[in-house]
């Protein structure tokens, strides 16, 4: 059957929802691999220094245990391979607690944890850098030219003449992506090739990565990951994990499974790192920004850094003359952080969004219109015309649905029972980018039926690839969506860009309807015929008999596109209520809206902004991966220490989509929205708490005793 | 985990044999915890007597003995089960309310009641094996007295031990001053007061209780009491349901008029036991249930306590839970 509707736009159910539910959906260590056996990362337990011996004596004498790999006998791997976080066992040195040193092999997984916990290791100690609060004071300035000073007029002296100003400090803790699924692999060695079972954000970059970290060529390398438990970014850059899964297949010559446990999460697939934030805001009395700055300090690696850029929204939310954006980073003896959700924007949205609340509390002026009063024409950071800039409709329909106008200017006067209630907003943004992306469509005819399949290497990330692909490919080749089937999650199909930074919809839409549509063009050459009305690929199958008809393409972004400054946009709305007695804080209401172009499926749309939104409530209230100063390790490493929201935190949830045409994003102008769900939340939520308790809480997470 | 062998109790005294038999045996009953503690290397059996099959599950009211008119709940009852029981919801809210705030409704359908007077603290430091404990390794030291101790004791710790006793129920307990029934391997019984239960962790800290190896918790008993029109269980946690507490309150009162007959405060989250908090109890009889008498004998006890770096939250908290327990139990439960 041909579809007579188009189907892109509309809330279909998830295409591979009842796989899911039904548990027929593989994960890692879900697929089917004969004949394997399990391994067990073990950890150092110290944060610094070097491996004097390491005695596994006993773990090789213990049941089932097949090989015991460290760094005296693990092969040669290359370090700048492009896995992230070192801990490829290539060295006795140690650079932070909890870095793999080895791996035990064994028949079943219980077999290889206990042989685990048989092995002795001693070390020479060295001093290690831990305590942030101690090595603060040394950071400098990231090598990441991205992370430059950006400077634009003077803040000093703006902010010395203003009679109206915020500086303040703000800070964010250490948080874990904790993934549902933990990390893991399978790997099943052909020759010298390699399968590994692995769920990846960037399908291509696993298997690059992979490849040159064994000293493999990337055909050698096949990556599997056809659904993904979650990432968050802790998916995206690969770990040492992936390889070490192939590296113990090698050694036993057998297929080897690898899973983390969660308690090893903490430190082996990065984090994002604790920022601290000053902020400085200046304004005339009439409430126009005068100079802006955002300086952030935080902490890398030893070897290597990652700044996540917090100063990214402050860079374009607001005009002002006056502008100063810079990071500063000191190494310490802790895993590298990596992208977390909404990297840099999430965090650094949290500091600027409450500065702009304290400041229009000290202006009086409601922070709705402050915003309103200060925003750029064009992106200020660079001058480009916005491809479309939704910030004004997401803060004036989002207050017409929230009631804001039934929110009170001052603290502590909206009471009900024993608790305040208090109204946050926030604004927030996301760049919007297309990433190169191929895709290969083939049509097959039986009878009067045609269907098609669509392969590239796209991820989906449990958030709706295989549907928008999809309705894409149905709509683009005029076919029922159960006529089309998406292949996707494996390095074998047609290279494609990754589901990270918010580029996965538009990468891969756009890819999709582009083979789509030369797969159209193609058969309308082939049939050498002129039509009034363009049939559809679908309808050129039956007209010119063919069974079989294929074609790929190689899509970009349009160049045109790099003329314009492109992102989502968004507006957060919160209502909390804060026990007067107990300063625990619930929030009852929670609204974004969300301006990020063509919706291409409004369900699986509306689920990915308010699962951003719940983590940004987590953020502001009950997240943070917790650092003994002394040792180096994590103290909180199980769901039950580091709290992510359950159903009872978090009230209604609401999400409104902006009904916007951005027509020079991209050629489906599909902006993304992975990523701008969690952009301002903890800063609403904050707001919010101020408004009903006038306390102004400027450390995440904002835990019952600091509204005491 | 350390292999270990597993055998099915068919009866309660075979099942406290096979333990007098081995000091490193423990019972299995719902395994909510002590699984997790052997997956995590921190609690090593060599054996485990699953009693899941024993009975011991049900909950009756008592007919005769010193705690006629009271009820019993079976060791090997489900916490679930306890919670939702038509006699504890009429006559022992506290308890049901108590159960509720803990843990989730998956684990309190496993967990049993004389299981969770067993659980351990959640300290973080017992459960990592690399770090220094002496709950779990004597000898080693605390990591978090000097550590990151912000869920630690207030009240009752010692040098060696700053931990915490997780349970919602057992602070619920210690309020309505249960009784602890068990039996050893040679089938002798007796009982334990719940303030006796648990332990001050002292110079022994790897002790939790006054529980002998090998004796199996048969029942838990509740003598009758005139709380159950004014009792509260209040639980401050950082988030709204599957948290330990930071603090958490069972508070009960019986009036005469305005006058304050009998009170019972406990509170969890503050020490290495439900910390009965008789002296806030006492502030309270004969006065009137007023805020200001809930303060002044919230003031009472608190003034004890002893915080550690990263908890002195905890006192003032506790003081404001004390209050909000009171207020809430003297109007029935309601805000």
């Amino acid at each position: 059957m041909d579809a007579t509707n188009k189907v892109t736009g509309t809330p279909i159910s998830r295409i591979d929802g009842i796989a899911k539910v039904t548990g027929k959906a593989p994960y890692s260590m879900d697929h089917p691999v004969k004949n394997a056996a399990h391994a067990i990362l073990f950890k150092s337990t110290v944060a610094a220094g070097t491996i004097r011996e390491i005695d596994s004596t006993a773990a090789e004498k213990a049941p089932g245990v097949l090989a015991v790999i460290t760094h005296k006998n693990a092969p040669k791997l290359n370090t700048k391979g492009g896995l992230r976080g070192g801990a490829l066992l290539q060295s006795p040195d140690i650079e932070f607690y909890g870095q793999h040193i080895g791996i035990v092999v064994a028949e079943t997984f219980e077999q290889a944890r206990y042989a685990s916990r048989l092995i002795n290791v001693t070390y020479d100690k060295k001093e290690a850098k831990i305590d942030f609060e101690k090595v603060a004071s040394q950071a400098r300035l990231p090598k990441d030219k991205e992370r430059a000073d950006a400077k634009r007029g003077d803040v000093q002296s703006a902010l010395t003449q203003a009679t109206y100003k915020v500086e303040e400090v703000y800070e964010t803790p250490i948080e874990h992506h904790h993934p549902l699924e933990p990390h893991a692999a399978i790997a099943e060695w052909n020759g010298d090739s390699v399968t590994l079972y692995s769920s990846a954000q960037i399908v291509n970059g696993a298997q690059g990565a992979a490849a040159a970290t064994l000293n493999l060529k990337p055909e050698q390398v096949r990556i599997v990951s056809p659904y993904i438990g979650g990432g968050f970014g802790s998916k995206g850059g690969q770990w040492a994990n992936l390889a070490l899964a192939a590296v113990a297949a090698k050694h036993i010559n057998r297929p080897v499974k690898l899973a983390l446990t969660r308690q090893q999460m903490v430190n082996s697939v990065g984090m994002r790192q604790h920022n601290r934030q000053k902020i400085s805001l200046a304004a005339t009395s009439d409430g126009k920004l005068t100079a802006l700055s955002h300086e952030t300090v935080t902490h890398g690696a030893i070897e290597n850094e990652f700044v996540e850029p917090c100063g990214d929204c402050s860079k374009i939310m607001y005009d002002t003359p006056n502008s100063l954006i810079t990071y500063r980073v000191v190494p310490m003896n802790l895993i590298i952080p990596t992208y977390t959700r909404g990297p840099g924007k999430s965090t650094g949205s949290f500091a600027m969004e409450s500065a702009i609340d304290e400041l229009a509390y000290k202006l009086k002026m409601d922070p709705i219109a402050f915003r309103l009063k200060n925003e750029p024409a064009r992106d200020p950071s660079n001058g480009k015309p916005w491809s479309s800039r939704t910030t004004v409709q997401c803060l004036s329909e989002g207050a017409k649905a929230f009631g804001w106008d039934k929110r009170k200017a001052e603290p502590r006067q909206n009471e009900q029972g024993n608790y305040w209630i208090g109204y946050g907003v926030s604004a927030g943004t996301y760049p919007a980018h297309q990433r190169p992306t191929s895709a290969v469509v083939k049509l097959k005819r039986t009878g009067d039926t045609v269907t098609a399949t669509v392969e590239l290497a796209a991820a989906d990330l449990g958030t709706g690839t295989y549907t928008i692909l999809t309705q894409t490919a149905a709509d683009a080749l005029g076919l029922s969506v159960q006529n089309v089937t998406v292949k996707i999650g494996d390095s074998n199909l047609p290279p494609a860009a990754g589901s990270v930074g918010s580029v996965g919809a538009a990468s891969y839409a756009n890819a999709v309807n582009d083979a789509c549509e030369k797969i159209t063009q193609e058969l309308l050459s082939k049939s050498g015929k002129q039509f009034f009305v363009r049939p559809t690929a679908s309808q050129l199958m039956r007209s010119e008999k063919l069974t079989e008809f294929q074609t790929r393409v190689d899509s970009k972004a349009p160049e045109s596109a790099e003329e314009y400054s492109a992102h989502s946009f968004n507006a957060n709305f919160a209502e909390v209520a804060v026990n007067k007695s107990t300063g625990m804080i619930r929030v009852n209401r929670f609204l974004a809206v969300t301006g990020a172009g063509k919706i291409l499926n409004p369900k699986t749309a509306r689920s990915q902004i308010i699962g951003g939104n719940v983590w940004g409530i987590g953020m502001a209230l009950t997240e943070e991966s917790v650092v003994d100063p002394r040792w180096g390790n994590f103290v909180t490493r199980s769901f039950a220490d580091y709290h992510v929201p359950a159903n009872l935190d978090i009230g209604h949830l609401d999400a409104i989509f902006i009904n916007e045409t951005d027509e020079h994003v991209n050629t489906l102008g599909v902006k993304g929205i992975g990523e701008v769900g969690i952009v301002g939340v903890a800063a609403a939520v904050a707001n919010a708490v101020f408004n009903a308790t006038g306390k102004r809480v400027r450390e995440l997470p904002i835990t019952p005793d600091k509204v005491l | 985990m350390r292999p270990f062998t597993y055998t099915r109790a068919k009866d309660a005294t075979s099942a406290s044999q096979s333990l007098a038999n081995n000091p490193n045996a423990r019972f299995l009953a719902g395994g909510t915890n002590l699984l997790d503690l052997m997956k995590e290397d921190v609690e090593r059996p060599t054996s485990l007597v699953d009693i899941a099959e024993l009975g011991l599950s049900d909950v009756k009211s008592i007919t005769s003995g010193s705690n006629k008119g009271g009820i019993s709940l079976g060791g090997l009852g489900k916490n679930t089960d306890a919670a939702n029981h038509p006699l504890v919801r009429q006559h022992y809210p506290l308890l049901t309310q108590a159960i509720l705030a803990g843990a989730s409704g998956q684990i309190r359908n496993m967990a049993t009641n004389g299981g969770n007077l067993m659980q351990r603290t959640r300290c973080p430091y017992f459960y990592e094996v690399a770090m220094p404990c002496n709950k779990r390794t004597p000898e080693t030291g605390c990591g978090a007295k000097e550590g990151i101790n912000r869920m630690h004791a207030i009240f009752g710790w010692s040098e060696q031990c700053v931990a915490v006793y997780p349970s919602d129920m057992a602070v619920a307990l210690a309020a309505l001053d249960a009784v602890i029934h068990v039996r050893n391997a040679s089938g002798q019984e007796r009982s334990i007061p719940i303030a006796d239960f648990h332990r001050l962790p002292g110079n022994q800290p790897d002790r939790d209780t006054n529980l002998m190896h090998g004796e199996l918790i048969t029942s838990i008993e509740l003598p009758q009491n005139r709380f159950a029109e004014k009792s509260y269980y209040l639980k401050v946690r950082d988030r709204a349901s599957y948290a330990f507490a930071l603090v958490s309150v069972a508070a009960a009162l019986e009036t005469e008029g305005n006058i304050i007959k009998k009170a019972r405060i406990a509170m969890g989250g503050v020490a290495h036991k439900p910390w009965r908090a008789l002296k806030a109890e006492q502030a309270l009889i004969g006065k009137e249930a007023t805020e200001a008498n809930f303060r002044a004998a919230a003031n009472a006890e608190m003034a004890d306590a002893k915080p550690l770096s990263h908890n002195a939250f905890k006192v003032e908290l506790g003081n404001r839970s004390i209050v909000l327990a009171l207020q809430m139990a003297l109007n029935g439960g309601k805000a």
